[in-house]
C-alpha cells in the first residue's frame, strides 16, 4: 500500500497536483532536512538548498521520469545537489581533486534511542562507538537505521552495490557487538 | 568473510522466518533456527552479524518541527504560485482540460492571515466571525458553509459561488448539475476549484479506478486522452495497457479511497475511516462509547495535515476529538 500510493503521488504531482506535492513535500522535508545536515553540517546552507531542490522538483516534475522508488530518489538527488553547492563554497580550502562526499556523519547524544536491542550498552557507549566508527560506515547506520531505509535503497543513496551495503553494515554492528559482549562480561564479573 | 558466508549472511536477512527468530517472535521460527545453529555451529559468527543487523540501533529522531515545515512550505508555495501568474489565468474556458484541484463535496481550507488583499465596494456581502465563534451559513446558491473562529469570507452580489475566504471554513458545495458550475475559494495562498459533484478514485498497483455519483467530472489520462464522466459511470485506466474500461455500478455501494491528498468517503462507518488514520499516522484511536464507531462519514477528508483531517471528522461526524500524545479519544459532542 505505501508503496503503490507513493507511486500514484509522484503521478498526481508530476500532472501538477499541488496537494500531492505538498504530501511530498510533508513527508520528505523533514528527513531531508536532518539528512542534509547530517553531512553538510550546514544547517542554512541546507535549508536553502532543500528549499530550491522542491522548487526545482515542481518547476521539472515533466521532466522527471517514472520513480521506481520515491524515497531514495530524492534522497540522491537532494544528496547531489547538496554536495555541489558545498563543493562550490569549499573550493578553496580543497585538498588536490579529491571531491568533497560529504562530511562524516556525527551522532549526538539525544539522538540514541534510551531503549536499546543490544541492552548491555548504556546510550553514552553506544554514542561513542557509533561516531567512532569510519565515515561510510556511519552513514549506512545512519541511512539503514535513522532513515529507515532496506538495504538497496541504502546502496542507491550511497551509490555503492547492495554487498558493498552489506559489508559496511555487518563490520559496524560487528564492532558494537563485540564491545556489547565486553560489556557484559566486565558486568557480570562486576558483580563477583 | 569468504564469500560463503557473505551469500549466508544475505539470504538470512531477505528470511522473514530468520528475522522472526532474530525478534525471538514466533515459536516454530524460535524452534527452527535454534536446532539450525545447533546443526551448523561454524556458521555462529555469521548468525550473531545477522541478527545484529535485524535488530539495528533505535533512533530519536530530531526533526524539524511542524511550525517549521509549514513555514517552509508557504516559501516553496509562494515561490510556485508567482511562477504561475504569468501562466494564463483565465481557466473558466480551458478548466475542463484539467483535473480539478479539488473536487470533494466537502472541502475545508486553512489559509494563513498575511498579504489579503481584496478589491472591496458596496455590493460585497461579508461574513466574519470573532475569536472562538462558529457560525452555519447558507449561500444563495444553496451550499452550506460553517465559518470557523476568527475568519471572513467575501463575495460579490449574485456571485456566491466566487468566495474569497480569510481564516478557516468547511464547505458542503451544492451541486449544479444542469450548468455544472464551478466553485472557488480563493485565499492569497491558492484557489480551490470544486465541481458540485461525488464521486470516487481508487488506485491499486496498476490502475485507477474512477466513479462517479453524482454531477459532471473530466478526466485527463496520461496519454493525453480527455474523458467526461456521467454520473454511475466507472472507469478504470492502466498506465501499462493504455485502454479506458468503462461500466455501470450500483452508486449505492459504500466505498472508501484517497486521491490528490484527500480521502473520500462515501457513507463509510467511522470506525473504518480511523483505521485509515491509524494506518496513515501511526496513531491509536479510542472511543468513548461503541456506537460512535457505527457514525456514518460522507465526504473528503484532507489528508495532509492529521489535525486538519481530525476537524473535518467531528464537523462530519459532530463529535470531539481529542487528540493526546499518539491517541486519539473520540467523544459525543455535548455542544449541541
Amino acid at each position: 500500500m505505501e508503496i503503490a500510493s507513493e507511486e500514484y503521488l509522484w503521478y498526481f504531482f508530476k500532472n501538477g497536483d499541488v496537494n500531492a506535492f505538498r504530501t511530498l513535500f510533508e513527508k520528505y522535508y523533514p528527513p531531508l532536512h536532518a539528512y542534509g545536515i547530517k553531512i553538510s553540517h550546514a544547517p542554512e546552507l541546507t535549508e536553502d538548498c532543500l528549499q530550491n531542490f522542491f522548487i526545482y522538483l515542481y518547476e521539472n516534475r515533466a521532466d522527471l521520469g517514472d520513480v521506481k522508488n520515491v524515497k531514495s530518489y530524492l534522497f540522491i538527488s537532494f544528496k547531489r545537489r547538496l554536495l555541489k553547492k558545498l563543493q562550490g563554497r569549499n573550493t578553496r580550502t580543497r585538498i588536490g581533486d579529491t571531491p568533497i562526499l560529504g562530511l562524516p556523519v556525527v551522532f549526538s547524544l539525544e539522538e540514541i534511542a534510551e531503549t536499546q536491542q543490544v541492552r548491555s550498552l548504556c546510550t553514552e557507549t553506544l554514542h561513542t562507538l557509533l561516531n567512532r566508527l569510519p565515515p561510510r560506515e556511519k552513514e549506512v547506520v545512519y541511512l539503514k537505521y535513522y532513515c529507515e531505509m532496506n538495504i538497496t535503497e541504502v546502496s542507491e543513496v550511497m551509490e555503492i552495490t547492495y554487498q558493498s551495503v552489506l559489508n559496511m553494515l555487518q563490520k559496524a554492528m560487528k564492532k558494537l557487538r563485540k564491545e556489547s559482549e565486553n560489556q557484559l562480561i566486565i558486568n557480570i564479573l562486576k558483580k563477583h | 568473510m569468504g564469500t560463503d558466508e557473505q551469500k549466508l549472511l544475505g539470504k538470512l536477512l531477505d528470511d522473514a522466518s530468520f528475522i522472526n527468530w532474530a525478534k525471538n517472535k514466533n515459536k516454530n521460527d524460535l524452534e527452527y533456527w535454534n536446532n539450525w545453529i545447533g546443526d551448523h555451529p561454524q556458521n555462529i559468527e555469521v548468525i550473531e552479524n545477522a541478527k545484529a543487523i535485524v535488530s539495528g540501533i533505535r533512533f530519536t529522531e530530531q526533526l524539524p518541527n511542524e511550525k517549521k515545515i509549514s513555514r517552509e512550505w508557504a516559501k516553496v508555495l509562494a515561490h510556485i504560485e508567482d511562477k504561475r501568474e504569468f501562466e494564463p489565468q483565465k481557466s473558466g474556458k480551458n478548466g475542463k482540460n484539467k483535473i480539478p484541484l479539488a473536487a470533494a463535496a466537502i472541502v475545508l481550507i486553512l489559509i494563513s492571515w498575511s498579504g489579503f488583499r481584496l478589491f472591496e465596494n458596496f455590493s460585497t456581502t461579508v461574513h466574519k466571525t470573532g475569536y472562538g465563534e462558529i457560525i452555519d451559513l447558507k449561500l444563495p446558491d444553496g451550499t452550506s458553509v460553517v465559518l470557523n473562529g476568527n475568519s471572513e469570507i467575501r463575495y460579490e452580489k449574485n456571485r456566491s459561488r466566487d468566495i474569497h475566504l480569510k481564516g478557516e471554513a468547511y464547505f458542503k458545495v451544492k451541486p449544479v448539475p444542469s450548468t455544472n458550475a464551478k466553485f472557488w475559494v480563493h485565499t492569497d495562498d491558492l484557489k480551490v476549484e470544486v465541481l458540485g459533484t461525488r464521486f470516487h478514485v481508487n488506485t491499486r498497483k496498476e490502475k485507477t479506478k474512477v466513479v462517479l455519483d453524482e454531477g459532471s467530472i473530466h478526466l485527463e489520462f496520461i496519454n493525453g486522452e480527455v474523458k467526461k464522466m456521467v454520473p454511475g459511470e466507472i472507469v478504470s485506466f492502466s498506465k501499462y495497457n493504455d485502454k479506458a474500461v468503462h461500466k455501470k455500478v450500483a452508486v449505492s455501494t459504500p466505498y472508501a479511497f484517497w486521491k490528490d491528498g484527500t480521502y473520500t468517503f462515501n457513507e463509510i462507518p467511522l470506525g473504518e475511516v480511523m483505521q485509515n488514520l491509524e494506518y496513515t499516522y501511526g496513531i491509536e484511536v479510542k472511543y468513548e462509547s461503541d456506537k460512535l464507531e457505527g457514525y456514518i462519514i460522507t465526504g473528503g477528508v484532507p489528508n495532509q495535515n492529521l489535525d486538519i483531517c481530525i476537524t473535518a471528522i467531528e464537523r462530519a461526524t459532530n463529535t470531539r476529538i481529542i487528540h493526546k500524545n499518539n491517541t486519539l479519544l473520540i467523544q459525543e459532542n455535548l455542544n449541541n
